[in-house]
């Protein structure tokens, strides 16, 4: 039984058929034909019969020249903040020799809106894009990627699918208006630590490492770039009482006002960088170190995008001292443990200043 | 030009060729007929603007009203053929569709609407140009549809429209051939196992002159109009007959004269002679005639007489009747095969035949006058006096009948369109008159005789190989009884005018491609219109005697089917297709394989609904459940995931871990 579910599976992966609404009442209207055809031994609804059945076979074979053949390449974006467009690109090559596949689509299981492609000539390479908006932030895995197509005549949808792993990086949203965050509750001014930006705060000299989008051209060191032959950046150490740590707090229920707070968290990253500040992110298990740049904010946001609220979630746990740090917490966190030293506030109160 | 002018240009064409297929069988109302051929054409290089567009809808509205009315008045009132007020009332819609404005979506409704009229056309029995309209249809439609398919997916993709150039254009038409193999392959190969309880029968073959099953001498006042329409095509399997076009195509007896018009008495005796009689007293050879009639009103078979034996097809219901005519039930147009003997015994032999040998009872029927002139009689007797024998009798009267002149021209007064006039005073007349004439005066001299009509002569088409019997060579003669050799025909019409006349024979053939186009029509009547199981198991008989010959002959005389090949093929062909999908995703690699099992495993098993799972993702799914497949999942999926994209080529030993970390997660995720 396994083996005739594994064939049937294998069968719909390899081809599947499906009625349109118009196929369908052209098929009907075929069987109409036949039984009329039967039913009065008229030869010429027999002529009829055989010029719709024509149809259905033309259709088959035509749609599955259309779809044969083809291999797609998957290109996603890095990351694409919730309710933004989030185009995906395909790259299609058509591997038959003579045939061109006509009105194919390009379907994600799961996301309503496909990429489509007029015409791809024989041995020809071509692109085409999808654009979808997602409502929440996440990590959306990518593997089937279905290629479709009712091309001639619009009666049957003819698919099969594609396994091409991948994901969607879905950040939060981190525009919401908030007031100047004060680390330790304010205490932290009174400790006499600097928060603000200072002029050459840039450290020691750490090393190289390899150059990921955001990082700033002014490092890349050209001599080593073209050794490796990939580029690369310096890296030096920053004093740590120059960063900014961002602690978001995962305990509490999935719900609007938790995805509210990764909206804050999200948005005080995003000020920070906007403010050239050095910051970085303890969320859960999750630390991304201090950093400064638009490279830094993606890996926030790539964190954030990944956390998950637990009721036993364990607070966050920041390398430096609590009080240099900004909490993030929905309201029921035992407080006393940071000796009311973060932001307590409710994230509703953050974005309404 | 653009692809949406194109597309709506192509349904416009659609509707036309619709239009040709109905007018190609049922005809039309002229002026119907003529608006919507108009509206068509300016359809095809016009379309008004959107906002005109709106503004001609409701004009449409109250035309199609009173179309509606229209057609049930013929239902429920006047109880008339509702195919007609239907068509008009498609054909307005069509217009109607037709003259939207290019951003309407109606193509739906434009395909309907065509296809509706090629379908209310297969009611009727079409010629010829059904086929053509049929073909184009198909042509048109396959590029129409894909034409309309890629639009409407540039719509909905909101991309610009594709241009359909003319490599598309092509291949698209192109495939229209295939649609039409196709049709034709299903035409052919469609089992035809019923007879067509709900079918709506043929039209009859309008008559203007011709065959009738009335025979009168009273009409005067004018003349007999040509009418060339083929009613009879005849074809010889077994050779041409000599005569072939001087041959009678005997249909219906008369026996009963009221010195006007014939009728066939009811009840009315048996008085056909025994088969055995023609069988072994006539003269040979048996002539085969496959015979394809048009649907007449008088539902008679014409045959050569005698006919010894007759097969049809089941669409009729053949029956011989007392007087010994052939007729037959069914709505459809006869196709038959009937054999016949080729000539009536000797004249020697027949002057040997006794008189007399009909029943008192059923020599009344043959004997039967009415009330003559006496003239008529003493005629009668003076043409027969001192003949000692029938045949000679019959064989007088006859020859003395062809000295009158034949003509279509009637009679002027009520008065010359009597038998005495025209035996004494015109000696004109047609071929009603003289058999009429004959059967009298055999009748007067104590001869059992009848009228016969049918049809004598044709054109023997070299094209088609068939002979073409038309209305125009409608014919009347005579049957005489002689006993021990039954019925045998005598013609006292002149022979110097034929069954027809000069003009008949101008007008029915004046027209040179009249043989090339008839040929086909006779073509399209046998394998279309009257194809039938017993043609289809002809074509197998066919293919079944070629393959042999083709067996043979590459074997070197061994004799054996190409069925067995075919089947190994398609069994070849099927264990192929299994194979493959068996073997199919076996093209990923290992870890990659093992990982979407895992996968499988677990939406069977109800742990994620869909497959849409990332893979750390679904460990930590299994973990949090604390499941027993969490451990072996972990492994496998961290193997997966340096193997796929940390790019670590996995070991010998790895891949046995993995097998065992897939086996451990399956003994736990397999439903108990």
């Amino acid at each position: 039984m396994t083996g005739v579910r594994r064939a049937w599976a294998r069968l719909r992966a390899w081809r599947r058929i499906r009625f349109t609404f118009g196929g369908l009442v052209f098929s009907l209207g075929a069987l109409a034909v036949g039984f009329a055809a039967m039913n009065t031994a008229n030869n010429l609804l027999y002529l009829l019969l055989g010029a719709m059945l024509g149809l259905i076979v033309v259709s088959s074979w035509l749609s599955e020249q259309a779809i044969r053949g083809l291999d797609v390449r998957r290109h996603t974006p890095h990351g694409v903040t919730v309710s933004h467009e989030v185009r995906i690109q395909y790259e299609v090559i058509n591997h038959k020799r003579r045939l061109s596949s006509l009105a194919v689509e390009l379907r994600e299981q799961g996301l309503p809106v496909a990429a489509f492609l007029p015409h791809v000539g024989a041995g020809e390479e071509t692109t085409a894009r999808s654009a979808n908006r997602f409502v929440r932030r996440g990590i959306y895995p990518l593997g089937t990627v279905t290629i479709s197509t009712s091309f001639p005549f619009g009666l049957f949808l003819k698919e099969r699918d594609v396994e091409i792993p991948g994901e969607l990086v879905i950040w939060p949203r981190h525009d919401r208006a908030l007031r100047a965050p004060a680390p330790g509750a304010g205490k932290s001014r009174a400790l006499g630590i600097a928060l603000t930006r200072a002029a050459g705060t840039r450290g020691d000299y750490r090393g190289l490492r390899e150059y990921r989008p955001g990082d700033d051209p002014k490092d890349i060191h050209w001599r080593s770039s073209a050794r490796f032959e990939v580029p690369v950046v310096r890296e030096y150490d920053r004093d740590s009482s120059e960063s900014l740590w961002i602690c978001l707090d995962l305990a509490g229920q999935p719900s609007e006002e938790s995805e509210a707070l990764v909206e804050v968290t999200a948005s005080l990253a995003a000020r920070a960088q906007a403010e050239g500040k050095r910051f970085g992110l303890v969320a859960g298990g999750r630390t991304v170190p201090p950093a400064a740049g638009a490279g830094q904010l993606e890996r926030v946001l790539d964190a954030l995008a990944r956390v998950d609220f637990r009721l036993d979630a364990p607070p966050p746990a920041p390398p430096v001292d609590p009080l240099r740090c900004i909490l993030v917490s929905l309201a029921g966190r035992d407080a006393a443990a940071y000796a009311d030293a973060f932001v307590g506030a409710p994230p509703v109160r953050e974005e309404a200043a | 030009m653009r692809i949406t002018l194109l597309h709506r240009r192509l349904t416009i064409l659609m509707g036309i060729a619709g239009l040709v297929a109905f007018a190609a069988g049922a005809g039309f109302e002229p002026i119907s007929a003529a608006v919507a051929f108009v509206a068509l054409v300016i359809a095809l290089f016009w379309q008004p603007s959107h906002r005109l567009s709106v503004r001609l809808d409701p004009a449409w509205l109250p035309v199609a009203g009173l179309l509606v009315a229209r057609a049930l008045w013929h239902v429920f009132v006047v109880g008339d053929d509702v195919v007609i007020p239907v068509v008009d009332l498609l054909l307005l819609l069509l217009c109607a569709e037709s003259l939207r404005s290019l951003d309407a979506p109606n193509d739906t409704r434009m395909y309907a609407l065509s296809f509706a009229l090629l379908l209310a056309s297969t009611a009727y029995r079409p010629g010829i140009f059904f086929a053509l309209a049929f073909v184009t249809y198909v042509t048109l439609a396959t590029v129409a549809l894909t034409l309309g398919h890629l639009r409407r997916k540039a719509q909905r993709h909101r991309i610009p429209e594709p241009t359909a150039d003319r490599a598309l254009l092509g291949t698209t038409a192109g495939l229209g051939t295939v649609v039409l193999v196709t049709s034709v392959l299903v035409f052919l190969a469609f089992p035809r196992v019923t007879r067509g309880f709900a079918g709506r029968g043929d039209v009859p073959v309008t008559q203007v002159a011709g065959f009738s099953d009335q025979v009168s001498i009273g009409e005067f006042g004018s003349q007999i109009y040509a009418n060339p329409q083929i009613v009879l095509r005849v074809e010889f399997p077994d050779g041409v007959p000599p005569n072939v076009n001087d041959l009678h195509w005997r249909g219906r007896s008369y026996d009963r004269f009221n010195g006007i018009q014939w009728s066939h008495s009811l009840p009315h005796p048996p008085s056909n002679a025994p088969r055995a009689w023609y069988n072994d007293r006539w003269q040979g050879p048996v002539i085969e005639q496959r015979i394809f009639a048009a649907p007449l009103e008088a539902r008679v078979l014409f045959t050569l007489h005698p006919t010894l034996r007759l097969d049809s097809d089941r669409r009729i219901a053949p029956m011989l009747d007392q007087a010994g005519d052939l007729l037959y039930f069914g709505s459809a147009a006869p196709a038959y095969t009937a054999w016949s003997m080729s000539a009536p015994p000797p004249r020697d032999v027949l002057r040997a035949a006794p008189e007399g040998g009909l029943s008192r009872n059923v020599s009344r029927y043959y004997l039967q006058l009415p009330p003559l002139p006496d003239r008529i009689l003493r005629l009668a007797d003076s043409l027969t006096t001192g003949l000692t024998n029938q045949y000679d009798r019959a064989a007088a009267i006859e020859r003395y009948l062809r000295t009158f002149t034949y003509t279509l021209q009637l009679p002027r007064t009520a008065q010359e369109a009597t038998l005495d006039w025209f035996l004494f005073e015109r000696r004109a007349g047609h071929c009603e008159y003289f058999s009429t004439a004959m059967v009298v005066l055999l009748r007067a001299v104590g001869i059992p005789a009848r009228q016969v009509n049918g049809f004598r002569g044709g054109q023997w088409s070299d094209f088609g190989e068939y002979l073409a019997v038309t209305q125009n060579q409608a014919h009347s003669w005579v049957e005489v009884w002689f006993p021990g050799f039954g019925w045998v025909p005598f013609d006292p019409t002149p022979a110097a005018s034929g069954s027809t006349t000069a003009a008949t024979a101008a007008t029915a053939w004046f027209w040179p491609g009249r043989f090339l186009f008839d040929g086909l029509q006779h073509r399209w009547n046998k394998w279309v219109l009257d194809y039938s199981h017993e043609n289809q198991f002809g074509l197998l008989d066919w293919l079944q005697g070629y393959a042999s010959r083709e067996s043979a002959g590459a074997r070197g005389g061994r004799t054996g089917g190409a069925l067995p090949w075919a089947l190994i093929t398609l069994a070849l062909a099927l264990t192929g297709v299994v194979y493959g999908l068996l073997r199919s995703g076996r093209g990923h690699p290992a870890e990659t394989r093992a990982y979407l099992r895992l996968l499988e495993l677990c939406r069977r098993a109800g742990l994620i609904q869909t497959r849409a799972v990332g893979p750390l993702e679904l460990v930590e799914r299994l973990e949090a459940r604390a499941h027993p497949a969490a451990s072996p999942a972990r492994r496998l999926v961290e193997l997966y995931l340096r193997a796929r994209f940390a790019g670590q080529a996995l070991d010998e030993r790895e891949h046995r871990a993995l097998a065992e970390a897939l086996s451990r997660a399956r003994t736990h995720l397999r439903p108990a």
